[in-house]
């Protein structure tokens, strides 16, 4: 009996051992690390033409000139991963206060504070690619009604009619866009609001305009404990007008539908590059 | 001594029999899905799985009756003259009334759409009638940025409500935050429509077997099943689908295509429930019938033949619609009447306070 008890006694006892140990051995250190969007369209930097300003400083391929009143997008489900095996998964909640909101990130281009995500609690070690969703998938809309950058009384971009969110939207002015009355594009406009998440059975049609993108580092990244790299990723709008499916300003200058929205939604899969790494 | 032993047993025998009584009650009360608190929400036994995220919006006392008040309060309309309730009307299981057969929004403005009853919302995957909506919150912002209906950008709406001293007491109760915005907004809402359980028609007393349907009704039961029944399906009487009944052969709105952007879609509307349907007219997406005498005459001869028409509408020999006599008719419709639950139509808790 005596003996059995100090069996158990030093069983005991070595569990604890181990049990610290091994928590030694696994404790992960952390630091931050960013991600910097900057909007250009083409070899030039993008600028805001104000609303009341005629001028068209840029062109796309089919030598259309236009300008650019608004551009934003939604970044979620942010990933961060590397040749190691070091490993990032930015927290992603819902819920209807702001709080409850994490892991969506509202990029606009009038608003610069918006076009630095800082990601916090980065496990150290070394980097080489940046996963994110373009747009907020089916699994967080289908959530219901969502606070913070995602609530529409708060400037969230909700579709109501065919409720969902605008992943990537664009506004802007071209003088080949025509000027109709009573529809979208009252002044030259161009509209371009790229939403769309559902996938309906049997239904070639319907497209799911969110993007899955991954874009490789052109050089590693390390984090370590308070160290704070940050990757500049760069968002080409002319290769998201132009691409694959190069948009005619004349024609497509109004989309308001998933539908009208997949040459857009397929352009933007490589419009996004990370264009260089401040460590 | 012998009073002692007497006096403990009789307590025995009461403290047992209000054992025995709570217990019966208790038991009884599941039978019945009657509920001690009637701000819970409770799904049906024999209905579906509900679809709604519960789990981010549960129903309290509370909430719901934050819900109530904005479902009766114009402040969400431009101008202040239109509230849920001035088209969902509880007596007409939240239905416009017969007059408005496109309801009526601000400036006396009309939409295109006949206002659809409210009612086991809880249950439903897509909602309107071209099931743009896949989530219940998302349904009031709908009516609300409507400009034929409220009018009123959501913004502006939650600014209004932030500004009135009553709402802030009232969010902070439900939601145990002083945060208002448009989520919380749209959970109040949600728990006021969440609640909605039709359950307790006649022909639900039926299935429990605690009454009865007359030969005239039993008849119109078994019609229904042959004819009606694999469309508006289930306990919920409709399978969520959509098709296109023949109302029209030119669209002037395309209905579910509208949203699958699917030509083979337009003109499809989805199935509404028939529960409380003698209470809901007018009938049809775009209102197009006053009576379900007129709503029989149409699947018995009045279809008319496009592209999308649903197949189950053509019979066998290439006629269009489903052949019924007047007698037939008759009896579906005595049918139909027992699908309309008179609790829920007056049930005091959707009363305004």
């Amino acid at each position: 009996m005596k003996n059995l008890q100090y069996i158990l006694c030093s069983l005991i006892i070595l569990l604890f051992t181990f049990s610290a140990c091994k928590k030694d051995e696994v404790e992960t250190t952390y630091g931050q690390f960013s991600l910097n969007f900057d909007n250009v369209v083409g070899s030039d930097e993008l600028v805001i033409t104000a609303e009341a300003d005629h001028t068209f400083p840029y062109s796309n391929q089919m030598s259309q000139t236009f300008n650019v009143q608004m551009l934003g997008y939604y970044i979620s489900r942010i990933e961060l991963t590397g040749p190691n095996g070091a490993y990032y998964e930015d927290e992603v909640t819902t819920g209807p206060t702001s709080d409850e909101v994490n892991g969506f990130y509202h990029v606009l281009e009038s608003d610069i504070s918006t076009q630095l995500v800082t990601l916090e609690k980065v496990p150290t070690g070394t980097y080489n690619q940046v996963t994110f969703t373009l747009g907020v998938e089916a699994d967080y809309v289908q959530q219901g009604a969502t606070g913070g950058v995602l609530d529409p009384a708060n400037g969230g971009w909700l579709w109501n009619w065919d409720a969902g969110y605008i992943g990537w939207g664009y506004e802007g002015r071209s003088p080949e866009s025509p000027a109709v009355a009573g529809t979208f594009n009252p002044d030259n406009s161009i509209k371009a609001h790229i939403g769309g998440w559902k996938e309906i059975a049997g239904n070639a049609a319907m497209t799911n305009n969110v993007q899955r993108i991954t874009l490789d580092f052109p050089s590693t990244a390390d984090v370590s404990a308070g160290g704070n790299p940050r990757a500049h990723i760069v968002m080409d709008l002319l290769k998201a007008l132009d691409g694959h499916h190069g948009i005619d300003f004349s024609s497509t200058y109004a989309i308001h539908t998933p539908a009208a929205g997949t040459d857009i939604a397929h352009n933007l899969k490589t419009a996004f590059e990370v264009d260089h790494i401040h460590l | 001594m012998l009073f002692q032993s007497t006096y403990t047993r009789h307590l025995t025998i009461f403290v047992g029999s209000l054992v025995s009584l709570i217990y019966f009650t208790a038991c009884q009360d599941d039978n019945l899905r009657k509920k001690d608190n009637p701000y819970e929400f409770v799904a049906p036994d024999n209905f579906p799985v509900p679809t709604y995220t519960f789990y981010n919006n549960k129903v309290t006392e509370e909430g719901f009756k934050l819900g109530k008040k904005i479902f009766f309060d114009p402040i969400l309309s431009i101008d202040g003259s239109v509230s849920c309730s001035s088209c969902h009307n509880q007596s007409l299981a939240f239905a416009d009334i017969p007059l408005h057969t496109v309801s009526v929004g601000i400036d006396g403005l009309v939409g295109i759409r006949n206002a659809p009853s409210l009612a086991n919302l809880a249950f439903m995957r897509e909602f309107f009638w071209d099931g743009g909506v896949t989530h219940l919150d998302f349904v009031p912002i709908n009516a609300i940025e409507s400009p034929v209906e409220m009018g009123e950008d959501i913004a502006t709406v939650v600014a209004k409500i932030k500004n009135d001293t009553e709402y802030s007491a009232l969010f902070e109760a439900a939601f145990n935050t002083t945060e208002i915005n448009m989520p919380l907004l749209m959970d109040a809402l949600a728990q006021f429509m969440l609640l909605m359980v039709s359950d307790n028609s006649k022909y639900d007393a039926y299935l429990k077997g605690t009454e009865t349907l007359t030969a005239q009704e039993l008849k119109g039961l078994q019609l229904f099943d042959q004819k009606c029944e694999s469309c508006h399906s289930g306990i919920l009487f409709t399978n969520q689908d959509y098709f296109n009944n023949g109302i029209d052969s030119v669209f002037s709105d395309s209905g579910r295509a509208t949203i699958s952007a699917n030509p083979l879609d337009i003109g499809k509307f989805k199935v509404p429930t028939l529960r409380n349907i003698a209470v809901t007219a007018p009938y049809m997406h775009n209102a197009k019938f006053r009576t379900l005498e007129d709503v029989l005459n149409h699947y018995d001869n009045g279809l008319i033949p496009s592209n999308s028409l649903a197949p189950s509408l053509v019979q066998a020999n290439g006629d269009l619609g489903i052949p019924l006599s007047t007698e037939e008719k008759a009896a579906i419709i005595a049918f139909l009447e027992t699908l309309t639950d008179y609790e829920f139509l007056n049930n005091p808790i959707f009363f305004k306070d």
